[in-house]
């Protein structure tokens, strides 16, 4: 035991020359170490650190023995004894990573966890990153690299190198940390000025336009890498039945906006909806059915732009909050399954239900029968209000409650004396 | 550096002034308007609207018709109901000059002008500056002068017309705004759209050609506002819808206060969605979901 401690100090020493060069100068002496105290002396204990300080690349204090840099000696507030909480420490040398007008930060980046992709002391790949090139990514990724390393056209730079578009730490020039926007990230690699590319794109001026409206940067199953879920006009070229034609001055302008234009294909669909009592506002504003839906290609179904849960929480972020806020889940809205109960485009009902009745529309999951005696349905008159019939939502919140079993309530007793009175003591 | 002694004052007089207007605006419930004038209740009610003296019609939406009551002080009584074919879905309702109603049709997505006695008069044309039919009102407001504002969210803008029909001039919506779901205009001719997915309120003075931001986000003090009325006092009233409570804005914005809350029981309210000044004092809120209207007392 002397013997190993012995080495290690020796190898220690060794290593406390390299401190005068390092990038990172050494701390202030705060704690009054003895000559030679400092690192070595931590060592004599953390007999563990001999195998990780011999991985080919070490952080610079723990090369040069400063463990004091990052960690108080004494005592801490938190954990691993380390002087400050590990983001503001990383911040303190490596303080410039995220700019400052940044569009996109990564996320353990601005939760200050950097220790999620980097080793503190050492690692066996460069910038003591915890695993190499792509599997890091993918530790947490997962989903994504393993479709890019699968799909039948793939992107080579997905497949072999997200740093090759992604900035690891932040970006000041895009989002999804992005290094450039699109479409300068991919005119690196694709030449936009080709003749061959112009054909792929029927002559439209596309140069300009934005690659991931239609394609997938991460690969797909589709040729051209297209998204999964494709417009038919795309996928057959006919541009045209939407935008102006590739000759004219505005190619790129759409024949007509909002609603009106998706009607020319879709009128079965915008006709049912325009004779409904009400409409999704939204699907007859400026902009139309592209609120919700791509009008190239998507990863989703039906082309909405974003999973169905994230993308009605665009607008409805409230609503949205509320079920995250709830103690118990109401599962549809968890699995993001709005339209379980709404009608995405119209509705001849309030908040868009699929169903006039309450007691229906919920009966068509839960079955009130067996979950409560209560009586509820047409003939049954609230007690607060002779114009409510008593349904689902005279107890409970349907997109969750601060309390158990989306109640309106916070106990059993303030939910029931909300009628029964008579009961109170 | 200290303070003189009247410095003082003043600073302690500043102090206790703001204190007062922190207390802010309170709403007190005087009566709910549950029935027609035969006992026949309410559906689903979106709409309210008053002529500031004695008339307050009510979009009886569920129940596909208007209804007229007499105000006559703090008491509201029933005075008939109007049913038109033209009008399968009210959700919206304005008086206009001479006792004239005005009901945005919900199914039909029009504006129809109905005479004081009740029978049909007719469509606002809003052709506008777009191609014909190439608007969809989402709400509308008139002004003392009987002008019409229309919030026309297909072209995203706010068409003005002349108590006529003639088309006036446009206020631009802001392009970064979520999404207007209704306006109201004050006695100065100043227009405010209530952005029900931003949670702020936009305005336009009468010369302005683009909606501008009164407000910032009051995402603490809104969850999905869709209703905004302004009174005799320039207080602004935003109905917050999902959360059950009204809102109170000072004419410059100001915060003055949340009333009210989500609830079966009389002052509150379930998915409030419309709202209206009534005689000097009160206001009107369409309290959907509970199937009624609520006239409140407002006090400082």
């Amino acid at each position: 035991m002397g013997l190993r401690k012995g080495a290690l100090v020796v190898l220690l020493a060794a290593a406390l020359p390299a401190a005068a060069v390092a990038a990172v100068a050494p701390p202030a002496d705060t704690f009054h170490l003895k000559a030679g105290a400092r690192g070595a002396l931590c060592l004599s204990c953390h007999t563990d650190f001999q195998d990780t300080v011999k991985r080919p690349f070490v952080h610079t204090p723990v090369k040069s023995g400063a463990c004091t840099v990052c960690h108080d000696p004494h005592a801490s507030s938190h954990g691993k004894l380390l002087a400050e909480n590990a983001g503001a420490i990383c911040a303190s040398c490596h303080g410039r990573l995220v700019p400052e007008k940044a569009r996109s930060v990564h996320a353990p980046v601005a939760a200050g966890q950097c220790v999620r992709c980097h080793d503190p002391h050492a690692s066996k790949n460069r910038a003591n990153l915890i695993a190499a090139g792509n599997d890091l990514c993918a530790t947490c990724h997962a989903g994504t690299a393993k479709s890019a390393s699968e799909v039948k056209f793939k992107h080579p730079p997905a497949e072999k190198n997200c740093l090759g578009c992604h900035d690891p730490h932040a970006s000041a020039k895009s989002e999804f940390l992005l290094r450039k926007e699109v479409p300068a990230l991919c005119a690196d690699c694709h030449r936009t000025d080709q003749p061959v590319f112009a054909k792929q794109h029927m002559n439209y001026p596309v140069a300009k336009a934005r690659c991931t409206s239609c394609h997938d940067p991460h690969g797909s199953n589709t040729g051209g890498v297209l998204w999964a879920t494709i417009h038919p006009p795309v996928i057959n070229k006919m541009c045209n039945q939407c935008h102006q034609e590739a000759s004219s001055p505005g190619a790129l302008g759409l024949k007509k906006i909002g609603f009106e234009l998706c009607r020319g294909c879709h009128s079965a669909l915008v006709n049912d909806a325009l004779s409904k009592n009400r409409l999704h506002w939204p699907a007859v504003d400026r902009v139309g059915c592209l609120n919700c839906h791509n009008p190239h290609a998507s990863a989703q179904k039906a082309l909405l732009k974003v999973p169905t849960k994230l993308l009605c929480g665009r607008c409805h972020a409230d609503t949205i909050a509320r079920q995250e806020k709830s103690v118990a889940k109401h599962q549809p809205i968890d699995e993001g399954n709005c339209v379980a109960c709404h009608s995405p485009h119209a509705s001849d009902n309030v908040f868009l239900l699929k169903g006039p009745n309450v007691v229906g529309l919920c009966g068509t999951c839960h079955n009130w029968k067996e979950h409560s005696s209560h009586p509820i349905g047409e003939r049954a008159i609230d007690p607060r209000n002779k114009n409510l019939a008593l349904d689902c939502l005279s107890c409970h919140r349907s997109h969750g409650s601060p309390f158990k079993s989306f109640a309106s309530f916070d106990t059993t007793a303030d939910l029931c004396l909300q009628c029964h009175q008579n009961v109170r003591r | 550096m200290t303070p003189s002694r009247p410095g003082t004052c003043a600073v302690l007089l500043l102090a206790v002034m703001a204190a007062q207007a922190s207390e802010g605006v309170k709403l007190r419930v005087l009566q709910s308007i549950d029935a027609d004038e035969k006992g026949s209740g309410l559906k689903q009610p979106q709409g309210v609207a008053s002529d500031g003296t004695s008339l307050l019609v009510v979009a009886d939406t569920g129940n596909r018709r208007l209804l007229r009551y007499t105000i006559a002080g703090d008491r509201v009584t029933p005075a008939g109901e109007v049913r038109l074919n033209e009008i399968p879905y009210p959700i919206k309702v304005q008086v206009g000059l001479k006792g004239e109603i005005l009901a945005l049709d919900g199914k039909s997505r029009r504006i129809a002008r109905i005479s004081p006695t009740g029978e049909f008069k007719g469509y606002v044309q809003l052709s506008g500056d777009g191609p014909a039919g190439a608007s969809v009102p989402r709400s509308f407001a008139i002004d003392r002068e009987g002008s019409l504002f229309v919030l026309d969210i297909f072209q995203a803008r706010v068409i003005v017309l002349s108590p006529e029909g003639r088309p006036q001039r446009q206020i631009v919506f802001p392009r970064d705004a979520g999404f207007l779901s209704d306006l109201a205009v004050d006695g100065a001719g100043t227009v405010f759209a209530i952005d029900s997915v931003g949670r702020r309120v936009y305005a336009a003075k009468r010369t302005d050609a683009l909606l501008a931001p009164l407000t910032g986000a009051m995402k603490e003090d809104l969850a999905f506002p869709t209703a905004i009325a302004v009174d005799g006092q320039g207080r602004i009233y935003i109905a917050d819808q999902n959360e059950g409570g009204i809102v109170i804005l000072g004419a410059d914005g100001s915060f003055r206060g949340r009333q009210s809350g989500m609830g079966w029981k009389e002052g509150q309210l379930r998915e409030p969605t419309g709202v209206c000044a009534g005689i000097a004092g009160t206001i009107f809120v369409a309290d959907r979901d509970n199937n009624r209207v609520q006239l409140f007392a407002v006090t400082e």
